[in-house]
């Protein structure tokens, strides 16, 4: 197998969109081309992969991919549209490795992008639920903050998780936020406000027991791109590219109730052993990680299935300090799903481009210095389809 | 003042209206917004704050604003009778506005809230100060509410469980009419309302500028 | 008819699920049988939701994981207040969503005893 790199990232600016979903994906597209080098036109880009969740039903397009391809002037690349729920980013990204590492072409585009804030909160939420079973959890309108909202009960009272240390996960991941440019919220929360002021149930009310406002990510638009490479083609491209080392992915039961273990992300777990037992690396190895903070909750969940920190004790690294820029293995220093949004298709591809910027060195204000191993999870479902991505800087 | 006779026969005889004391919440952000009762000579103000969203479509802030504009400009002018106007500021400068009216002493008529800074559930906060005025301090038993937007449906209606009553007049016109009794203020107002008062004078002063807002996240690159 | 909820058990092994699929997670099998699910069960975990989705005109719905005496585990809205995680509730059938054209039936929890 090839190795394979990422040559080239472009992001758009998460929150609201002016523009149609297809210009959204293109701005990104362009701004990951340029950083690449790679010019539009025949022949520059064989495949175009493309990752959306809702653009069939929220913005009623489909094959969007197929789209934005002639809008970039990329014909006649091969091209399709990949809808893996919240995790289709990573998704596109492990097919666009697959198409580079398989031989069958040399350089990709990956791009994954929603436009939500088209319907109103509500309808989101409904639009994202209709992934749960459509009999046991659809109908009776749970929803993913519901099952967030039962997972954190269930994990406080197992492990001593606090609502407070749920609040400080939102505060740093807001402090990240404010030092990337293309995060949704510039703005942070009060620690104090948001969970020990005494008005704190009215200016942070509760979404999903015992889950807040400030526990769950907002509604966004966004898109954000790659430019995936074979590695024995690095001399092509100004920058260096930072290389794939590891992907794994995993699902669990369709229906949350049937997990045996309530507690337990077994699709994340699964997906980082896959990872790292590919790269060759182990969870020490990692120096920066982006996980799918759709809720607070699951950033700690996940530090610790992804073998980050000991099981139970995600909360305490929290805590510490450890998970923020400048502590031991800072975690979500995009500002997360949580402060940088969450586009849904966009999600897994912009994790990446985090990783990418911390590893060549990109991130300014927050810079993880010295950076070699990088690992985003990107979690679809309630946990039911889970990929892991590691990136290593080369050299 | 003088006012002369014919003016004197087109304002409306008003009731006693005790005023709304001012308080202060502590937002998200851990910015203070101070809510306060404004006059008369503060309207030019506000309509210049308002004047902006008049032509923004979306979230229904054209139609919000251009009928709080008129309102605002009727409140000044003596051609509304006991409307009283709340502004929420941070740090003086103006982050939301709430309006309405005594009907008689026991009916309250809801008409506006505009939010100009967001994301920050301040126009919900102010929505919860004016029923309090209502219901706390006026003293009344019921106040009538329409929505014109899908967001405020889902705030006041569903959130606070108004009782529809779509055969009763609200003056905004044919939206169904929905009201919030002593009842259900009791029953919601601990999750809803919050504040504390008294607001040092300190605090009052910097609010009573009422600065104009520099941006407006319904528009973007707006320039004063 | 009065609505009610169903497991399903699969003829080769005999082992239960809910909902229904299509391959038996124990055997393989692919036949199964509807028995009635009903009775007292344990809530394991429960919510108050105040975002709900497009379809609910409530300020808030309870909802809960239950595990039945068999061992089956299913979600389904809490129809009472003072919830605790390891309470006996019952289950009752309703309608949990309101369609255009029909009404989705699901399992409603009350407090057992």
């Amino acid at each position: 197998m090839r190795k394979v790199g990422i040559a080239g990232v472009g992001h758009t600016k998460f929150g609201r969109a002016e523009i149609p979903l297809v210009d959204v994906l293109a701005l990104a597209a362009l701004e990951a081309l340029d950083d690449a080098g790679v010019k539009t036109g025949k022949g520059n880009v064989d495949q175009v992969f493309v990752a959306s969740m809702g653009a069939g039903i929220l913005n009623r397009q489909s094959s969007v991919a197929s789209a934005l391809v002639d809008t970039l002037d990329l014909q006649p690349a091969m091209a399709e549209t990949i809808e893996n729920g919240p995790a289709s980013g990573a998704s596109a990204v492990k097919l666009g490795y697959m198409a580079i590492a398989s031989g069958m072409c040399d350089v990709a585009l990956v791009v994954g992008g929603e436009l939500m804030r088209v319907v109103t909160g509500w309808e989101a939420t409904d639009f994202v639920a209709t992934m749960l079973h459509p009999d046991a959890e659809y109908a009776y309108g749970l929803t993913l903050p519901a099952f967030a909202g039962m997972f954190t009960r269930l994990y406080m009272d197992k492990y001593g998780v606090t609502e407070k240390d749920l609040a400080m996960v939102a505060v740093k991941n807001h402090e990240h936020a404010m030092h990337n440019p293309v995060a949704h919220i510039q703005l942070v929360p009060n620690f104090h406000a948001i969970i020990e002021d005494e008005d704190a149930h009215v200016i942070n009310p509760y979404v999903a027991e015992p889950l807040r406002v400030y526990d769950v990510c907002p509604v966004s638009d966004g898109a954000a791109a790659l430019v995936l490479c074979a590695m024995d083609l690095v001399d092509r491209f100004p920058k260096k590219p930072v290389r794939i080392a590891g992907i794994g992915q995993a699902t669990d039961t369709h229906v949350v109730a049937e997990r045996e273990i309530p507690t337990d992300l077994l699709a994340v777990r699964l997906a980082a052993e896959r990872a790292y037992a590919m790269a060759g690396l182990k969870p020490e190895d990692i120096d920066v990680a982006e996980l799918h903070d759709a809720f607070t909750i699951l950033e700690i969940a996940i530090s610790e299935e992804a073998g980050l920190f000991p099981r139970g004790e995600g909360h305490l690294a929290a805590r510490r300090g450890d998970t923020r820029v400048g502590g031991k293995l800072p975690i979500n220093t995009s500002g997360g799903l949580k402060a940088k949004g969450h586009p849904l298709g966009a999600t897994g591809v912009s994790q990446i481009v985090e990783i990418v910027r911390q590893l060549r060195g990109e991130a300014n204000g927050r810079q993880v210095e010295g950076a070699k191993h990088g690992l985003a999870v990107n979690f679809g479902g309630f946990g039911n389809n889970v990929v892991a991505t590691i990136l290593s800087k080369e050299g | 003042m003088i006012v002369d006779k014919l003016e004197q026969s087109l304002r409306p005889p008003e009731l006693d209206m005790p005023p709304y004391p001012a308080k202060y919440i502590t937002l998200a952000s851990g910015e203070k917004m101070v809510v306060h009762q404004v006059g008369r000579e503060d309207v030019p103000r506000l309509l210049e704050a308002v004047r902006p969203l008049v032509t923004v479509e979306r979230d229904f802030y054209d139609i919000v604003a251009a009928r709080l504009y008129a309102e605002l400009l009727a409140y000044q002018r003596y051609r509304v009778k006991n409307e009283y106007v709340l502004a929420g500021t941070i740090d003086g400068v103006i982050v939301g506005i709430v309006n309405g009216r005594m009907v008689d002493a026991d009916l309250g008529m809801s008409y506006h809230t505009v939010a100009i800074k967001r994301g920050l559930r301040i126009g919900a906060q102010l929505f919860a100060a004016k029923m309090e005025y209502h219901m706390d301090y006026l003293g009344q038993q019921e106040v009538l509410i329409v929505a014109e937007s899908p967001i405020g449906y889902r705030r006041w209606m569903i959130e606070y469980e108004l009782e529809s009553r779509p055969d009763t007049w609200h003056e905004l016109g044919g939206v169904p009419t929905h009201v919030l009794t002593k009842a259900l203020w009791e029953k919601h107002k601990r999750m809803k309302c919050t504040g504390r008062r008294p607001v040092s004078p300190e605090m009052l002063e910097v609010a009573r500028k009422l600065i104009l807002p520099s941006e407006y996240p319904q528009i973007p690159g707006f320039k004063r | 008819m009065e609505p009610r909820m169903y497991a399903y058990r699969c003829t080769a092994c005999g082992k239960l699920f809910h909902p229904a699929r299509a391959v038996c997670r124990r055997c393989g099998g692919r036949e199964f049988e509807a028995v009635p699910l009903e009775g007292e069960g344990t809530l394991l975990t429960y919510t108050r939701v105040y975002a709900l989705p497009e379809g609910y005109m409530k300020p808030w719905l309870g909802f809960g994981i239950v595990e039945f005496p068999n061992g089956l585990r299913v979600s389904g809205h809490m129809n009472t207040e003072d919830l605790t995680v390891g309470m006996k509730v019952r289950a009752t059938v309703g309608v949990v969503k309101e369609g255009v054209g029909r009404d989705y039936y699901g399992f409603i929890f009350e407090k057992a005893g």
